[in-house]
């Protein structure tokens, strides 16, 4: 099972659990009707684009209200640590969820008591909170912007908005030493994936892969193209694709679809979550084998 | 599948608010209590102390929703500080031009518009749940007809977007119309 858990920006959405399916603009969960935004709607949805051609089952998912005031996150963390073990994902991807430090780390604690401990991927807020309370070491994969890198390269700050001014201000040049950084004081999961201009993983503080081809500026405008990295690179780990292959094809097919989708910075997301499958069908198998031969390369070098 | 409530869990904030008074520190923690926000008294550590001996420790990052609740119950208090690193919000802003439309990054959060008419073409970045709120809200609308972030948002993700916010209205302002 593929286990996405987050929030939906309407105040009347009690936490709710199903799988998920996508028509259209509207994502359909457990008798909920939510529109395909930016946030955990387009993570849910990218993912399903990307499982249902893989042949695989739908995603699973938990969505709860929350304007912010963070009484639906609460809702979310309580459920997660109660029924985790229970629930026994393979792959958990937790995204949009007020940062709480403690609660986090008890999430945390609850996924260690399932069977197998799950594939862990955090992004948005859950890593927030997973860096802030010293657990980034626990997960599996993180997918910062570079101010998110800043962030998980500060080892004081809890948040990206006090990320000391000298680390916020590095160009993309500084991607290895922010990278070195994050994993030198135990903020980084064990692979990263820095979205940006030329997108970058990571794995045990150093740089093992970056793509930048095709360049589309506007990508970085549209609310939802990182939400879209993190939905797709969960559904690709569950289709049993390696982390590192995961991230590979996942960042080639987002900028990929921002091509097909002629993206322009009033593009809404959706409109590139739909041609997923138009680029899937033409590149996957592609990309697949180059990712195969490069691990391979990175094994014998 | 719905689900009801479950139990309260462990508090851990990681920022805290200073105060003059004792007797303001405990107002305090009753108003947020009032409000259902997570708080507790603690000492604050001698390089932050202002004021008086007793702080209250919040989760640093519902720091808006805390001054306005602060506010509205007009409990006096001199500041809310992070309880390590720096104790200034990030003020640098980025822009990028795109042509047609402008980019303006603030911290985590960036937000594009129409450079001709001013209407917001997209909210990205951040990760808090007010985040996705704010986007809808203030999608396809012109920015000074957008609702601003700072009173709508509660999280520093949504500072940070009303950081991004106020600098387009001013570049929107002062551009070609």
């Amino acid at each position: 099972m593929l286990l996405i858990c987050g929030t939906a920006p309407r105040k009347d959405l009690p936490l709710t659990e199903g799988e998920a399916s996508l028509r259209g603009d509207t994502l359909r969960i457990g008798g909920a009707a939510v529109p395909c935004t930016q946030g955990t709607a387009a993570l849910v949805s990218a993912a399903c684009k990307t499982l249902e051609y893989l042949n695989q089952p739908p995603p699973r998912v938990l969505l709860v209200g929350d304007d912010g005031s963070g009484k639906g996150s609460r809702l979310l963390y309580d459920h997660l640590i109660a029924n985790l073990p229970r629930l026994a994902p393979r792959v958990v991807v937790l995204h949009y969820m007020l940062p709480v430090m403690g609660l986090m780390r008890k999430v945390s604690e609850s996924a260690s008591k399932a069977p197998q401990r799950p594939f862990m991927i955090a992004d948005a807020a859950a890593m927030y909170a997973a860096k802030a309370a010293g657990i980034a070491r626990d997960f599996d994969l993180f997918t910062p912007d570079l101010s998110e890198l800043a962030f998980l390269a500060d080892p004081q700050a809890s948040h990206p908005a006090y990320v000391s001014r000298h680390l916020f201000e590095s160009d993309s040049t500084r991607i290895p030493e922010l990278v070195a950084a994050a994993y030198a004081n135990g903020s980084a999961a064990r692979t990263l994936v820095v979205k940006g201009a030329t997108d970058h993983i990571a794995q045990g503080g150093k740089i093992v892969d970056r793509v930048s081809e095709p360049n589309i500026p506007a990508l970085e405008a549209i609310g939802g193209t990182g939400d879209t990295i993190s939905g797709m690179v969960g559904a690709f780990v569950h289709g049993g694709f390696d982390e590192v292959t995961a991230a590979r094809v996942t960042i080639r097919a987002n900028r990929m679809a921002g091509l097909y989708a002629g993206a322009t910075p009033a593009t809404r997301i959706w409109q590139v979550i739909e041609v997923l499958p138009r680029v899937f069908a033409d590149h996957l198998k592609d990309w697949a084998r180059q990712a195969g031969d490069a691990n391979m390369e990175r094994s014998t070098s | 599948m719905f689900f009801k409530s479950g139990k309260k869990n462990g508090f851990e904030g990681g920022g805290l608010v200073l105060f003059d008074s004792v007797e303001e520190a405990m107002s305090g923690e009753r108003a947020l209590k009032a409000d259902g926000v997570e708080n507790r008294l603690v000492a604050p550590p001698p390089e932050l102390r202002r004021g008086c001996d007793l702080a209250l420790e919040i989760n640093l990052v519902e720091k808006p929703a805390v001054e306005r609740m602060l506010r509205s119950r007009q409990v006096p208090f001199i500041d809310i500080l992070p309880m390590k690193g720096d104790a200034e919000l990030l003020q640098v802003v980025q822009v990028t031009d795109f042509g047609e439309a402008v980019m303006v990054k603030a911290g985590n959060m960036k937000l594009t518009f129409d450079k001709a008419t001013g209407v917001v073409l997209n909210i990205s970045g951040g990760g808090c749940p007010d985040i996705p709120y704010l986007h809808a809200e203030m999608l396809a609308k012109p920015l000074d007809r957008a609702p601003r972030p700072k009173e709508m948002g509660h999280t520093l993700c949504s500072l940070m977007l009303d950081r991004a916010y106020m600098q387009s209205l001013e570049i929107w302002k002062n551009g070609d119309r």
